[in-house]
C-alpha cells in the first residue's frame, strides 16, 4: 500500500536532520496541530526511507500500546470508599 | 493572570458534576494509578485521595471543562507530593538526570533501526506492558498519557505543567528509550531484527 509511494522515485537513504525530522513526524502521528500535515507526511514517506520506517514503527507501537496493555478496572471497594468519605464532607 | 473565576455551585450541582464528569474517568485514573506505582493499594490510595480532593476543589472545576485532564492532573500532583515522599522507593532514577543525559540531540544518534514492525506486531500485551514500565517515571507518564489515554499535547502540558515543546522532546525521547527495550523483546524473542522486508 504504502509501497505506491516509492513509484515516485527513489528514497533518499539518510535523514539530514533525523531529530527535527522524527519528532514532526511523531507530532502528526499524535495528531498534534501541524499545518499541512497531510503534505508533509506523505513528502517525508515518499522521499526519505529512514522517515518511512521511523513513521511505520512509531505507528505500529503506538497501535500495540493502545491495544494490547492491560487496562486495569478499578476494584468496587474504591468507589463505596471515596462515596463514604464524601458522605462524610459534606 | 491566572486567576480561576471561583464558581459556587449547589449541593446538587455537586453530585452532578462529580457523578456525570469524574466518575466515568475513574477507570482511567486506577490505570494511571496503578501504572506509576505498580502497587494494588497504592493506586487505590491515589484515587481515592484524586476524587477526594476533586470533590473539596469542585468549585475550582469549571462545569463542561475536561474533567479528564483535571483529574489527571490532581492524580499526578498527588503521586509526586504525596505518594513519592512517603514511598520507601524513591525514584531510582531522577528526572533531572536523566533529561540532562538525553537533553541534546544526540538522543537520536545510533539510534536503532532494525527493529522490525512485524515483530512489534506479533509483541504480547505482558511485554510491551513490561518495556514501559521499565522506563523511569516521567518518561512512562508521558507515553501513558498520550499513546494509553490519548491526552492531545496541549493536554498534557497541563497535566504536567511543562510547556509544550517539552511534552514533545519527552515524548521524543521516551519513545527511543521504549524502542531500545522492544528491540532487546524482539531479539530475545528470536525475531528477525536485521532485515527489512
Amino acid at each position: 500500500m504504502d509501497k505506491n509511494l516509492e513509484s515516485e522515485g527513489e528514497r533518499k537513504l539518510s535523514c539530514s536532520d533525523v531529530s527535527k525530522c522524527f519528532k514532526l513526524l511523531e507530532s502528526i502521528l499524535d495528531g498534534d496541530n501541524i499545518p499541512d500535515s497531510q503534505e508533509i507526511l506523505n513528502q517525508k514517506l515518499a522521499k526519505c526511507q529512514p522517515c518511512f520506517e521511523h513513521y511505520h514503527l512509531e505507528k505500529a507501537i503506538k497501535e500495540v500500546l493502545r491495544t494490547k496493555c492491560t487496562k486495569h478496572v478499578v476494584p468496587s471497594d474504591v468507589v463505596d470508599r471515596i462515596r463514604e468519605k464524601i458522605q462524610d464532607i459534606k | 493572570m491566572s486567576e480561576v473565576q471561583r464558581k459556587k455551585y449547589s449541593d446538587k450541582e455537586k453530585n452532578t458534576i462529580f457523578d456525570q464528569e469524574f466518575m466515568p474517568h475513574i477507570d482511567s485514573m486506577y490505570n494511571f494509578g496503578f501504572r506509576l506505582t505498580f502497587d494494588e493499594d497504592d493506586a487505590k490510595d491515589l484515587v481515592q485521595d484524586t476524587y477526594l480532593k476533586a470533590y473539596r476543589f469542585i468549585n475550582s472545576f469549571e462545569q463542561g471543562t475536561n474533567a479528564k485532564a483535571w483529574l489527571f492532573r490532581i492524580l499526578k500532583n498527588s503521586f509526586i507530593n504525596d505518594y513519592r515522599k512517603k514511598s520507601k522507593q524513591p525514584a531510582k532514577i531522577d528526572y533531572q538526570e536523566v533529561e540532562t543525559y538525553y537533553n541534546s540531540d544526540d538522543v537520536d544518534f545510533g539510534i536503532t533501526t532494525d527493529l522490525r514492525v512485524d515483530a512489534v506486531k506479533d509483541m504480547l500485551g505482558d511485554e510491551i506492558s513490561n518495556a514501559l514500565n521499565s522506563l523511569a517515571v516521567d518518561f512512562r507518564t508521558v507515553i501513558i498519557l498520550c499513546d494509553l489515554e490519548g491526552f492531545t499535547y496541549e493536554e498534557m502540558a497541563k497535566i504536567l505543567d511543562i510547556p509544550i515543546g517539552t511534552v514533545r522532546s519527552r515524548l521524543h525521547r521516551a519513545r527511543n528509550l521504549l524502542k531500545e527495550k522492544l528491540r532487546s523483546y524482539a531479539q530475545n524473542m528470536g525475531y528477525n531484527t536485521d532485515e527489512e522486508e
